[in-house]
């Protein structure tokens, strides 16, 4: 009952936040140094064990997992909050095992995704706060 | 709650009665009934996808409202971003597999109220399952008395639910479940074996017919593996009927296809995809996927049958009538992605009885469905032979002469992305460590002084994939989604520890990067850069399609990028000042409703829509030239097939949602009123 309120709560702040991202343009982005080098480093450790064997050692995706670089990755996540994406891994991956992953280790992994796609690393981590994250917005990588 | 009751009593009573009344089931080759009702996960046995409903049209297409919407998140134990259903609605209500735990819920289809919810916990091996989730549908039966619904799980265990109640139904397997990993003619571990179905049953003359899915098989775990065999089992009792070895065991036809006795360990090779049955001709049609092994096929010599085949086979029996391999010994992941759809046409002023398989490779291929006859000849072409070590090639492949292929088909520097001469110059000179070719060039060795790669289109995902095709039984035109996705298909040498196999699909690293993390097989960094250019696809649009194609001529009508630009190219700083028609979108599995009025499809990527907000678009075309004639919003992409029905004189268009962050959920539309 405790947890389905959580999720219900967790969900709408999502929507919230998807909502919240349709028109904003302002605020800060993956461009903006939101991770740290050390925290995509062991987000890589848990992406290589937990990740890899659906979307590929090397973010390309395969038949069943999309790709986690490229343009697909950019035609899915281009503007849309981290939040979104966090929430999206912290709930339903890995697929074998959803939502078995922390929120330090989703924010981990999230870093190193975002990392790979060429967002430069800053002094500060991700942290594993929803509403932290769902201030910043993917962004191509200048 | 006993209102309630009163309700579903009511409803299905009612849909008893029209049922019993119009002599169903009307599930030919002529659409959904015109009762308005959806009864088949393709609107009919033929999968034609079609419904003669009509008041929906191109004037009114976009003053469609939201009627109702159902919310999938309890339905298991965490939400769900990758709904696929296509309800059935039968007698006013609706039926669909929904959620992460695959339930089953029926909901008044005029208000989508939830009448009752089933749902089993199949715990471990549920959570072993290789297809999750909740599914593509399910199927409905009645004989005129009783109605059932009939589903898989994700632990593979068909079920039969009271259509009134969603209770079990006792009378059918062990109190109404049917164990699919037993009785299999193979043995295999309860909790863990490699096999389930995500597909919905079909279901015909008192035969359901049940397939098999496995885990994606570019890395098996093993050449040896489950064989995905194709049963049918009585829908009133659940004993099973017939078995057809996809894989043929010694002394069946096709054996000899497998050298070095490799059909005896080989698996895979399941019905994953749709099945459309004629009951007129008796014949149930099988798609047939690849055996073990996407893009390596050494540990398995030989064509391979039935791998990448139509098989048609005795409804009743279960025997092989006629086959067609599409692909032989495939090394593409091509599959058979989706339902071959029975179309009554005319060629040359002779009338056919056919069946149109559409193809993740681009074509469709439209076969005599009574015979197995090619309606327009298929040529047997001299194809490109690879020097994987251990690899056996066949020296042709299957070309259709008609229709033309509807997707582009290998890759050339002409398929390059060339909005500007820089973008293409870029392309070129990325491609310049990949080997370009035909279609069925074969995969290489992935090295990294190169070839990395062949480059392939269309990619494992199509082409079209399992939403399939749709057909309009009056004009004679096919519709299809397809997506124009390139993949670097390479092969390397497995290290033992991931896979018995001797190479695996995979690309080479560099080899002055970091050493990999270890047992993870590859490091990301040190792999090559991901085929973009400046974060543009490296090929040029349309990325994403619908083609119609007129069946009587075998020929192209129209065809057009379904599928707003997506921002990150039309904010792309390179494109600044280029007038750049719609895009399409480089990804999606879309399925085409046609109506008596419209041929309409769902967008699938979220895109900043005309009015400002993020999410995608269903949109209206006009069925003879593509001319779209309406739009509305959906706050998230579809990633299920709509379907349509009537309730209360009101026609609805319903149409699984999710994606990104935005969990699963129903919508329905129908006009204000």
């Amino acid at each position: 009952m405790r947890l389905t309120a959580v999720l219900i709560t967790v969900l709408a702040s999502v929507a919230a936040g998807s909502a919240a991202s349709a028109g904003q343009q302002t605020g800060r982005t993956t461009n903006d140094a939101v991770f740290t080098a050390e925290q995509a480093m062991r987000g890589q450790m848990l992406y290589q064990t937990q990740c890899a064997t659906c979307h590929g050692s090397t973010l390309a995706g395969a038949e069943a997992a999309p790709a986690l670089t490229g343009s697909l990755f950019a035609v899915s996540w281009t503007e849309v909050p981290v939040g979104d994406l966090f929430e999206r891994i912290r709930l339903s991956m890995p697929q074998d095992k959803p939502g078995t992953l922390g929120r330090q280790q989703t924010a981990d992994v999230v870093a190193y995704i975002l990392s790979f796609n060429k967002a430069p690393a800053g002094q500060v981590e991700l942290p594993g706060d929803l509403e932290v994250l769902k201030a910043v917005r993917i962004v191509a990588a200048q | 709650m006993q209102s309630r009751r009163l309700l579903v009593v009511s409803l299905v009573l009612i849909g008893a009665v029209i049922g019993v009344s119009s002599g169903r089931p009307v599930l030919g080759q002529a659409g959904a009934p015109a009762s308005g009702e959806w009864p088949t996960y393709g609107g009919d046995l033929a999968s034609t996808r079609y419904s003669p409903l009509d008041q929906i049209n191109a004037e009114n297409f976009s003053k469609l409202e939201v009627a109702w919407r159902f919310k999938t998140d309890s339905l298991g134990p965490r939400p769900e971003f990758n709904f696929q259903s296509t309800p059935l609605m039968v007698g006013g209500v609706l039926y669909s597999t929904a959620g992460t735990r695959r339930a089953v819920v029926a909901l008044d289809a005029a208000t989508g109220e939830q009448i009752w919810m089933y749902s089993l916990n199949e715990g471990a091996r549920g959570d072993a399952a290789p297809r999750r989730l909740s599914g593509r549908g399910l199927a409905y039966w009645t004989d005129g008395k009783e109605a059932r619904i009939l589903y898989v799980t994700p632990g593979y265990r068909l079920i039969a639910l009271d259509a009134k109640t969603g209770d079990r139904v006792p009378g059918f397997g062990t109190d109404g479940i049917v164990d699919l990993k037993l009785d299999d003619d193979q043995d295999m571990d309860l909790v863990a074996a490699d096999i389930g179905l995500h597909a919905a049953p079909v279901v015909a003359k008192d035969i359901i017919i049940i397939g098999a899915a496995h885990l994606v098989s570019g890395v098996p775990r093993s050449r040896t593996n489950v064989k995905g065999y194709v049963r049918g089992f009585d829908v009133r009792t659940g004993k099973r009927r017939w078995i057809f070895h996809t894989i043929p065991l010694p002394g069946e036809f096709g054996n000899d296809s497998w050298e070095n006795d490799s059909w005896s360990y080989t698996g895979n090779a399941g019905v994953w995809a749709q099945m459309s049955i004629d009951e007129e001709l008796n014949l149930a049609y099988l798609p047939v996927e690849l055996p073990t092994g996407d893009a390596y096929g050494g540990h398995r010599p030989g064509a391979g049958l039935f791998g990448e085949s139509l098989v048609a086979v005795d409804l009743q029996t279960g025997q092989r009538k006629w086959h067609r391999q599409l692909v032989h010994h495939g090394l593409w992941d091509h599959d058979i992605p989706c339902a071959p759809i029975l179309v009554d046409i005319t060629v040359n002023g002779r009338p056919i009885k056919a069946v149109a398989q559409p193809a993740k490779q681009g074509f469709v291929y439209v076969f005599d469905r009574a015979t197995g006859d090619p309606v327009w000849p298929i040529e047997e072409r001299p194809v490109p032979k690879g020097d994987v070590p251990g690899e056996w090639y066949s020296p042709t492949q299957p070309f259709p002469t008609k229709p033309p292929a509807f997707d582009r088909q290998g890759v050339t520097l002409d398929d390059l992305i060339d909005f500007t001469p820089e973008l293409k110059a870029e392309a070129v000179k990325m491609v310049s460590r990949y080997k370009l070719g035909p279609l069925f060039t074969p995969p290489v060795v992935s090295k990294w002084e190169g070839p990395l790669a062949t480059l392939v289109l269309p990619n494992f995902n199509g082409g079209v994939n399992w939403p399939g095709g749709s057909f309009d039984p009056e004009t004679k035109l096919l519709y299809l989604y397809s997506f124009t996705q390139i993949w670097a298909l390479g092969v390397v040498p497995s290290d033992g520890k991931r896979s018995d196999m001797n190479y695996i699909s995979g690309l080479a690293r560099n080899p002055d990067a970091p050493p990999p993390t270890p047992g993870a097989g590859g490091g990301g960094e040190g792999g090559p850069p991901p085929l973009t250019v400046q974060g543009l696809p490296i090929i040029k649009p349309p990325y994403g399609r619908i083609t119609a194609i007129d069946l009587n001529k075998g020929e192209i009508v129209w065809q057009v990028a379904h599928g707003e630009t997506p921002d990150n190219i039309k904010n792309h700083p390179a494109l600044k000042g280029l007038n750049i028609p719609r895009t399409g979108q480089p990804l999606g599995r879309i399925g085409t409703l046609p109506t008596k009025t419209l041929v309409i499809a769902g967008e699938p990527a979220f895109t900043t829509t005309a009015t400002g907000q993020r999410g995608a678009m269903l949109r209206a075309y006009n069925k003879a030239t593509g001319v779209e004639v309406g739009a509305v919003y959906l706050p998230a992409p579809t990633t299920g097939s709509p379907m349509t029905y009537m309730a209360n004189g009101r026609q609805h268009i319903v149409v699984a949602i999710s994606g990104g962050a935005y969990s699963g959920e129903l919508l329905a539309f129908r006009l204000p009123s």
